[in-house]
């Protein structure tokens, strides 16, 4: 049972994984490569622009998650938080970044608003407030995509620790509730986040969906710059792509080490704080004024959601109208013809997608049932892909899937999206498992049921819901990645991450913006069917607490 | 047969594991029109990835059109993967060809020019010559359009089959630019006299690449000196050129500190109102945009009195295409006088036609008849023959270095 788990988890994750890094270490090993690496313009700037956006953007969403769930947890609005984040979370990077881009640009939706009443502009300013130099509007969108993310762990985490007993011994104390939630509840949520902090850190680093439609050009982020020598047109370029890789890999884990470091000294600080004995009980005003920034990470993400619904039904759009000029509903309906294949190749993948990632899931969980040595071994491993950057292992898979000659073929690509789907099926469905009930099983059992049939009337109608959010999860994630698909696919399978990203890097805004606009509805839907189903499915077990 | 011999030839190659006939270019492909139906006959059933940019809407809903049509004629499935830039695919070939794979390729069909296709032809990964062995070329305006059969001063010699011509043309806004500059120095001026309303698009893109050329070949001392390869005069050879930019940029959107990412985002902007220009190769570019309802009335089309760089763009077949009997079927549809005259339409695509009308018969010829010239479009004018193509990766190298950081 045991081999047979963790050899299924290698064919699947394991393998892709390691082999990719392997033989991207060997294929870096070229110092051609590396004199092409170092000579290139700016080089160093973009790798300090990708850690430092990167950083900063951990740092203040994972600051504007906790103060999101310290005020929304004592207020016992956690679950109405909890459904007004997913929206925002299915929300695909790529789609994000370019809502944003039409957003802040300076003939954007807010720029409009303003003019020419506010600010006397009859021509949009010629102002840098995206793809600016320093990486600010980038920061800015993975703050926006990271919030929702990072709120939604941390009120996963915080089923997971006494936080009301803990507020109530502390407000007992004579402590206010920012201090309580702070000095009591934070420090215990913040270890239970470690991989998703580093995820998001990690994504934050390397991505590419983000900073093509609002990353600097001069030079851009390292990741661009990868993403650029892997699809040029000289051969050399591609080594220099491996060369990169090592260089950016190397960054992400020392920034990750850096961040280690620096929880640390920030629990040190938080000793500190906690043994001043200082109460804070008057916070009111500090809460309300915390409340702002939630408020403005979900007015961005709105606005985002807006510019991009606007953008992509409207025809011609001179500034400062507020509105299109006139909307046109042919590019809507030119999206039917045009995007049909696409819309067609993403919903296939995410449906294979979805039921191999929950099918394996669960089967490894059971086999696994009697090994938690091994099962939280498998957790970790399944989590790696998150961690490492996707370029870390993608480039060296590509070269294994040409000499298998499955580069291009649908195969390689669910496999690739299966490697990245994983992480959230098991983290969702490895924890409801985990907390079921097992007399229930048990009494399935005692009543003469065989191991299948226990499954098949017990754990699996108890697990319904649960594996219901996880196919949404991991439908949402397959229509999401971009890169995976690029680099499985070839180029070759078209979905609408891959339309979206072509038309976002060639500038073709208004296109981007249908495609955006599709790959935000998807996984909505999905979203939306999930809960359907789990209200129609679950009318039999009634009863049944969860 | 000539048709077993190159066969024969192909197997022979990948026999010795060499790239494709390496010794000498094989003889070129000739067809009788009943060879034809057997090619066409072969293809029944293919499917044909052709690599194509896919950075413009209008062009993609063409070309889903295209694959509409040849599935329902010749049962060939067509798949248009969207490139950035062809060079991509071009890459793809040069490591396939590097991994061994003479056969079974990934792509069957590119969209390409100059330094992409020299490129290819020097490290001779194309199949052919077969393009004047399809039936369609023979209506190709080969006297009346030279650049048919010379692509950026290279002979195409039968690898690449011209799909359609070229010319750089400068749309501006008459609202607020009345009399458009025409030269270099005024147009300089204009840029200085309106700040961050001019820009063009970022090298190395195709478009921000030619306008370098264009505007090298306007300021350039002594003309020949472009005839050839550059070589260690480059520096001196282009300094006129980067004196203009060096003046310009200061002065342009953004300061020249960002620039757009292609002639469509380009074009965006010229819509949105963010600058007054938009450059495109194809002179129907701006009226197929009114006429779409994407740019004011008020655009016009104009080029540098100078004259217009010009060039073609072709279609070519990988040496380890999977069907190149796919292949030559799109590409001669492509050609037909029904694909021409709709890609010439402003409303489909606008893109003028290789074809020479008068040679056609007067139904054919009557297909273009809704295709006349109107106001934004600039069909004629004098036309410079595009560069040799190593200028291209030239002035992109030189370009990135002193304007790709700041």
């Amino acid at each position: 049972m045991k081999t047979l788990a963790l050899m299924i988890a290698a064919v699947v994750t394991g393998i892709p994984v390691l082999a990719g890094i392997l033989i991207t270490l060997v294929k870096a090993l070229d110092s051609g490569a590396w004199s092409i690496v170092l000579s290139t313009p700016g080089v160093w700037r973009a790798l300090e622009l990708s850690v430092a956006t990167g950083a900063v953007a951990t740092i203040i969403a994972l600051a504007i998650a906790h103060v999101t769930v310290a005020l929304a947890g004592p207020a016992h609005w956690s679950s109405q938080l909890r459904a007004a984040i997913v929206p925002l979370l299915a929300m695909p990077h790529l789609a994000t970044a370019i809502g944003l881009a039409l957003l802040l640009s300076p003939a954007g939706l807010i720029v409009r608003l303003l003019s020419p009443a506010v600010t006397g502009f009859q021509q949009p300013p010629d102002w840098m407030t995206i793809q600016d130099a320093r990486g600010l509007a980038l920061t800015v969108g993975l703050v926006v995509k990271e919030v929702p993310f990072l709120t939604f762990v941390l009120l996963g985490a915080l089923g997971q620790v006494p936080s009301e007993r803990l507020m109530l011994t502390c407000r007992a104390l004579g402590y206010g509730r920012l201090k309580s939630w702070l000095v009591a509840v934070a420090p215990l949520l913040q270890r239970q986040i470690r991989l998703p902090i580093a995820a998001v850190f990690a994504f934050g680093v390397t991505n590419v969906e983000m900073a093509i439609p609002l990353g600097p050009q001069t030079p851009p982020t390292f990741g661009i710059l990868l993403w650029q020598w892997f699809t040029a047109s000289r051969l050399e370029l591609q080594g220099a792509a491996y060369a990169g890789t090592v260089l950016l890999v190397g960054a992400t884990v020392s920034g990750l080490l850096a961040g280690w470091v620096a929880g640390r000294v920030g629990n040190a600080v938080l000793g500190r704080i906690t043994a001043s004995g200082r109460r804070i009980v008057r916070d009111g005003w500090l809460r309300n004024a915390a409340l702002a920034l939630p408020l403005i990470v979900a007015v961005l993400g709105l606005g985002a959601v807006a510019s991009l619904a606007a953008r992509a039904g409207s025809g011609m759009w001179r500034f400062p109208r507020v509105l299109p000029d006139h909307f046109s509903w042919v590019t809507y309906s030119n999206a039917g013809s045009f995007a049909g294949a696409p819309i067609g190749m993403t919903l296939l993948t995410a449906a294979v997608v979805t039921l191999v990632a929950i099918a394996i899931t669960l089967l490894l969980i059971e086999l696994l049932e009697y090994s938690p040595y091994w099962r939280r071994r498998v957790g970790i491993a399944v989590f790696v892909p998150l961690v490492v950057p996707q370029f870390g292992f993608l480039f060296g898979l590509t070269w294994l899937l040409t000499r298998l000659r499955l580069e291009g073929t649908l195969l390689a690509v669910i496999w690739s999206h299966v490697v990245f789907a994983l992480p959230y099926t098991w983290g969702i469905l490895a924890g409801a498992r985990a907390s079921l009930d097992s007399r229930y099983l048990l009494a399935a059992r005692t009543l003469g049921s065989g191991p299948m049939r226990a499954w098949w009337t017990v754990t699996a109608p108890l697990l319904l819901r649960s594996m219901l959010l996880a196919a949404a999860i991991a439908f949402t994630v397959s229509t999401a990645l971009y890169l995976p698909t690029l680099f499985a696919g070839a180029g070759r399978v078209i979905t609408i991450a891959t339309e979206a990203a072509s038309a976002a890097a060639s500038g073709n805004l208004r296109t981007a913006a249908v495609y955006g606009a599709l790959q935000a509805l998807l996984p909505l839907a999905a979203f939306a069917v999930a809960s359907v189903g789990g209200h129609v499915l679950f009318r039999r077990y009634r009863g049944v607490s969860r | 047969m000539v048709l077993s011999r190159t066969v024969a030839c192909l197997v022979v190659a990948i026999g010795l594991g060499t790239t494709f006939c390496a010794a000498a270019d094989p003889v070129p492909l000739q067809l009788e029109p009943s060879d034809w139906s057997a090619v066409e006959a072969r293809a029944r059933g293919a499917t044909v990835y052709f690599n194509a940019w896919g950075g413009d809407e209008a062009i993609n809903r063409y070309l889903a059109w295209t694959a509409g049509e040849v599935q329902r004629r010749y049962g060939v499935r067509l798949v248009h993967v969207k490139v950035t830039d062809v060079a991509e695919s071009v890459t793809r070939i040069l490591a396939e060809a590097a991994a061994g794979r003479t056969s079974g390729g990934s792509v069957d069909l590119l969209w390409l020019n100059g330094e992409n296709f020299a490129s290819l032809r020097r490290a001779r990964l194309l199949y052919g010559p077969w393009a004047d062995a399809v039936p369609n070329a023979r209506w190709i305006d080969t006297h009346g359009n030279p650049t048919t059969v010379t692509d950026f001063t290279l002979p195409t010699e039968g690898f690449e089959l011209a799909w359609g011509t070229a010319r750089l043309t400068l749309f501006y806004d008459s609202a607020v630019v009345p009399i458009p500059p025409r030269d270099p120095a005024a147009l300089l001026d204009w840029i200085r006299s309106y700040p961050g309303r001019f820009t063009y698009p970022r090298p190395p893109n195709f478009l921000g690449t030619s306008f370098l050329k264009q505007l090298l070949v306007l300021l350039v001392q002594d003309p020949a000196a472009l005839r050839r390869p550059p070589g260690p005069d480059f520096d001196q050879v282009t300094r006129p050129l980067w004196t203009w930019l060096d003046a310009a940029h200061p002065h342009l959107w953004r300061r020249g500190r960002l620039f757009p990412p292609s002639g469509p985002a380009q074009r965006e902007l010229l819509a949105t109102g963010e600058v007054d220009w938009a450059l495109a190769f194809n002179p129907a570019e701006a009226r197929r945009a009114i006429v779409r309802g994407e740019l004011p009335q008020t655009v016009h089309a104009t080029s540098f009195r100078g004259g217009a760089l010009a060039n073609s763009h072709f279609l070519a077949i990988p040496f380890n295409t999977r069907s190149r009997d796919g292949a030559m079927v799109v590409a001669n549809f492509l050609l037909s006088a029904e694909a021409q005259a709709r890609k010439a339409d402003v409303e489909v695509w606008g893109d003028p036609t290789i074809l020479d009308l008068t040679a056609l018969t007067v139904a054919d010829r009557s297909r273009f008849d809704r295709t006349e010239a109107p106001d934004a479009t600039l069909s004629d004018g004098p036309v410079i023959v595009d560069l040799h193509p190593s200028w291209m990766g030239a002035l992109e190298r030189a370009w990135l270095t002193r304007y790709g950081v700041r």
